[in-house]
């Protein structure tokens, strides 16, 4: 099978998981023992109340036939109507909300992603290329402990060390650089300034840090063996024969291929980023979609969340997508008679 | 070719003539009795110091059973007889579970009642036959068992058996809290009253940690001398593959430790009433309807206080004054190993409990999440095509959910159901997690699962008329079982990352039953204070946990599977992650 139709497959798989993804949603909405309405009107006791509740049923749509409703559900899902919050931000249209919150965790998975393929991986390389030695046992350990700690207890750790960085360090983590407070949403809105630059990354690195914590430790770990298994292959040994320098076996033979297995893993990881952000947003207090969720879902504002189940399903279907196309760039030997 | 033309297994065996070592089990043992009788002898040694405890799990456990067919029973009786499209869906429900029941009573037993009879129709059409058969001979006998007052003796047979084992439970065991108590007050002259020989309570608590932890040590070693002993007495042959897979294990270091770990885990979660320092009725779940013991000084007598009250003098909220960290006592001479939590509960009571609740859940959805994920991948596997495509898609539509939002969302959809009711809400996340969880142990399945289906042996079977099913279970289950523990482990430890996560958002296990994450949770306001043990405490027994958990997962897929790519992210990766807890 070629390579376009490996992909043009993929795409098309894709398809039913958005249609069944949505038809979820749907029942969740529509049959779930959470009534919508009665969740946005409360106990309806009054005259008034009964009739606010059956105005509130008809807007969402539940009055109508199950049919019916399901197809201008499906509908609106596909053309990117996602309707509105009714509880926690009542008549703001979901689009409007995904555009302020949606900022600041991309802006917080950037790092969370950057941050550990650019300290994990070289770490990991480096423990590859000195295996057995204390050094690669120390960062081995580390990858570990790091990976299997969990990021609810590592951010409320984190948040307690830095608030007390003084007398711990010696330094002020607050007042370092520039002047930011530990908790609460970072300002995105003067990026291209070098100060609002500098105040927003310092602000994100320690959430952004623990929501790449797992991802780190496997990088690490995946890196390592990778480099290892290069080290021995045929092709690296022949190099090393014909006199190829020891910087560019590394370089051009063994990260190249390093890189491989790591591709799927950090498309993987994005994977836990959306999960973990519901944690490290609501204990960072960073009003992101994780923390918007997180309120949506215990506030039952129904139409929000069943919106935002239906956004992150894209997204996730986009990673994958965007996974197989790295992987066949990168690697053209990957089988593509995939079953 | 008929299809029936396979004999069972027995038959054929039985036509072979006995080698030496082709005998039953019982004649190898009686031909060399000893090493059998002395491994027996210490088992029962063992298990007789433990038996009131064994017989208490059994009763609960019976009764948990005659509960739930009560409950069963009530449930199916009410939706039969209910009016309209309910009932008539009920009783058609009904009446297939019958038929089902049936056919797996004629495929288990390999009593076939219509293909004794005739012979007239396919072969198909005989086992469904069967099936009906057996359903209605099991509603027949069901019905008869109630009309003729079977049942109440049935009952009665119970109740006796019950107030039997009553009985044997009430035996005092080696490990229990009454037989090494560490609870007691101190009179002014130093001396201990109530405690095991008048010990501190701090060395009564730790005695019994030590006996709890070296009688399961010794229990599991004398479980490894038995394996060694039939190896070296009894098994029929010298070498089998399973021996490499243990040897590989012996020179696995770091699953070792996973294997410690896990060890510890699951001793502190099965013996949690023995090594918490009080019960948790006792002072987790109705501190004001028992009390305690205490001296009091400023009257100079013993006077009694109810838990709750003297819990609300314990609490640890972050300043020197209010605070009972670690090793310490409190004013009413109870000893805290791990400390109080913010409420004045003992948190390593909580911890223990905790343990198991932990520990129940991870086991519950595991095990059911294993069986659809064998299932599915054995049927598409074998069948491939639509039947492995519609799974390809449902799986990925429910990985495609963030996991821990899906957990979330169901929680929070399905926390008013009768479901979350039972076991504090730990049956409803067992299910959710199992019903979320199963595509991800799929996809680690699909790909042996479907190796082994291109397997010659897998073909043979196929044309010697061996049925679909037969074939699944008998030539492709078996080369399974290995992953099936691998990835099994690797996942318990995300589903007990995932579960604290939960709690910790305050979803899941309603307090106050106690859970791991919670205690996270509770703590967080103190981290940096003098009561920083409420979080970090739980905190490290999680990430030691989790970290056990996938090294032993690691161990057994390098003794299982030496060749496997631990290199590769597989889709379990993020699941033993707990979805980003």
């Amino acid at each position: 099978m070629s390579r376009v139709r490996y992909f043009g497959r993929r795409i098309l798989l894709s398809i039913p998981v958005l249609i069944l993804g949505g038809t979820f949603t749907f029942m969740v909405f529509r049959f779930s023992p959470i009534d919508p309405a009665a969740a946005i009107v409360g106990t309806a006791a009054t005259e008034e109340g009964v009739a606010e509740y059956n105005r509130v049923r008809a807007e969402l749509g539940l009055s109508q036939p199950v049919l019916v409703h399901y197809r201008a559900y499906m509908v609106d899902l596909f053309t990117l109507d996602l309707g509105q919050s009714w509880v926690i931000s009542q008549g703001t249209p979901v689009t409007d909300l995904l555009n302020t919150y949606g900022k600041r965790t991309l802006w917080l998975t950037f790092w969370a992603v950057l941050i550990p393929i650019f300290v994990g991986i070289p770490l990991g390389v480096y423990a590859g290329l000195h295996a057995n030695t204390k050094v690669d046992y120390a960062v081995s350990v580390f990858g570990i402990v790091w990976r299997a700690m969990p990021n609810f207890w590592l951010a409320i750790i984190l948040l307690a060390v830095l608030s007390q960085s003084e007398s711990l360090f010696g330094f002020d983590w607050g007042g370092l650089v520039v002047e930011t407070s530990l908790i609460g949403t970072p300002d995105l809105s003067n990026l291209t300034s070098v100060d609002g630059f500098l105040a927003a990354t310092k602000r994100i690195l320690p959430p952004a840090i623990v929501l790449g914590s797992a991802s780190m430790g496997s990088e690490l770990r995946i890196a390592r063996t990778a480099v290892l298994e290069t080290v021995n292959s045929d092709y690296v040994e022949n190099a090393k024969a014909n006199g190829v320098p020891d910087r560019r076996i590394v370089w051009k033979h063994i990260l190249r291929n390093t890189l491989v297995p790591l591709v799927p893993t950090v498309t993987n990881e994005a994977f836990l980023l959306i999960g973990g952000a519901v944690i490290v947003e609501v204990v960072f207090g960073i009003q992101g979609i994780g923390y918007l969720f997180f309120q949506a879902a215990l506030n039952a504002d129904m139409p929000l969340v069943t919106a935002l189940v239906f956004v992150f399903i894209v997204v996730v279907v986009c990673i994958n997508i965007l996974q197989d196309l790295l992987y066949a760039l990168i690697d053209p030997r990957v089988g593509y008679d995939a079953r | 070719m008929e299809r029936n033309t396979h004999s069972t297994d027995a038959g054929t065996r039985d036509e072979q003539p006995h080698s030496r070592d082709d005998r039953p089990l019982s004649d190898r043992v009686a031909e060399t009795p000893r090493p059998a009788a002395v491994w027996a002898l210490g088992a029962a040694v063992l298990l007789a110091v433990e038996l009131g405890d064994i017989a208490d799990a059994v009763l609960s456990l019976g009764g948990m059973a005659v509960g739930a067919v009560a409950f069963g029973y009530s449930g199916t009786l009410s939706l039969v007889s209910a009016d309209g499209p309910v009932g008539l869906l009920a009783l058609a429900g009904f009446g297939f579970g019958l038929f089902v029941a049936g056919l797996g009573v004629a495929t288990w037993t390999r009593v076939r009642a219509v293909h004794r009879v005739t012979d007239r129709f396919a072969f198909r059409t005989r086992q469904v036959l069967d099936g009906v058969v057996f359903g209605a001979a099991i509603a027949v006998a069901t019905w008869l068992a109630v009309t003729l007052g079977v049942v109440d003796g049935l009952a009665a047979a119970g109740g006796a058996v019950q107030s039997l084992l009553g009985a044997v439970a009430d035996l005092p065991t080696l490990t229990a809290r009454e037989t090494i108590p560490n609870q007691g007050y101190q009179t002014p002259d130093g001396t201990w009253h109530g405690t095991f020989m008048g010990l501190a309570p701090a060395y009564a608590w730790a005695l019994r940690v030590v006996v709890v932890y070296v009688y399961t040590a010794v229990a599991l070693a004398w479980v490894w001398v038995g394996y060694l002993w039939y190896r070296a007495h009894y098994r029929r042959v010298d070498w089998t593959p399973r021996d490499d897979v243990v040897r590989r294990l012996r020179s696995h270091r770091w699953g070792q430790f996973g294997m410690v770990v896990t060890f510890l885990f699951l001793t502190m979660a099965v013996f949690a009433p023995s090594l918490a320092t009080t019960s948790a009725q006792q002072n987790l779940y109705e501190p004001f309807s028992h009390s305690i013991q205490y001296y009091d000084a400023d009257t100079d007598s013993v006077r009694e206080t109810l838990v709750g009250t003297a819990n609300l003098q314990t609490q640890s909220e972050g300043y020197a004054e209010a605070n009972f960290g670690p090793m310490s006592y409190d004013q009413y001479d109870r000893f805290h190993p791990a400390g109080t939590l913010t409420n004045g509960k003992d948190l390593w009571t909580f911890l223990a409990y905790g343990a198991r609740v932990s520990l129940v859940i991870g086991l519950l959805s595991i095990g059911v999440s294993a069986v659809l994920a064998t299932v599915f991948s054995l049927f598409s596997a074998y069948y491939r095509g639509l039947i492995d495509l519609v799974l390809v898609v449902v799986g990925d539509t429910i990985m495609g959910v963030p996991r821990l939002l899906m957990l979330i969302l169901l929680t929070v959809i399905l926390s008013d159901t009768w479901v979350a009711g039972l076991y504090n809400g730990g049956i409803l996340l067992a299910l959710i997690l199992a019903g979320t969880g199963w595509p991800f142990l799929w996809r680690s399945f699909r790909g042996p699962t479907l190796q082994i289906a291109e397997e010659e042996w897998v073909d043979a079977a196929r044309s010697y008329g061996q049925s679909a099913t037969g074939i699944m279970r008998l030539h492709m289950l078996p080369y399974l079982v290995g992953y099936l523990l691998i990835y099994s482990s690797l996942i318990l430890g995300g589903v007990i990352l995932a579960v604290a996560g939960l709690s910790f958002l305050g979803f899941g296990i309603t307090a106050p039953t106690p859970e791991w994450g919670r205690a996270v949770n509770l703590g967080r306001e103190y981290v940096a204070s003098a009561s920083w043990h409420i979080s970090l405490i739980p905190g490290i027994m999680i990430t030691l946990v989790v970290m056990g958990f996938n090294a032993m997962g690691d161990a057994l897929r390098d003794a299982v599977d030496p060749k496997s790519d631990d290199g590769v992210a597989s889709s379990t990766e993020a699941d033993a992650r707990g979805g980003g807890a």
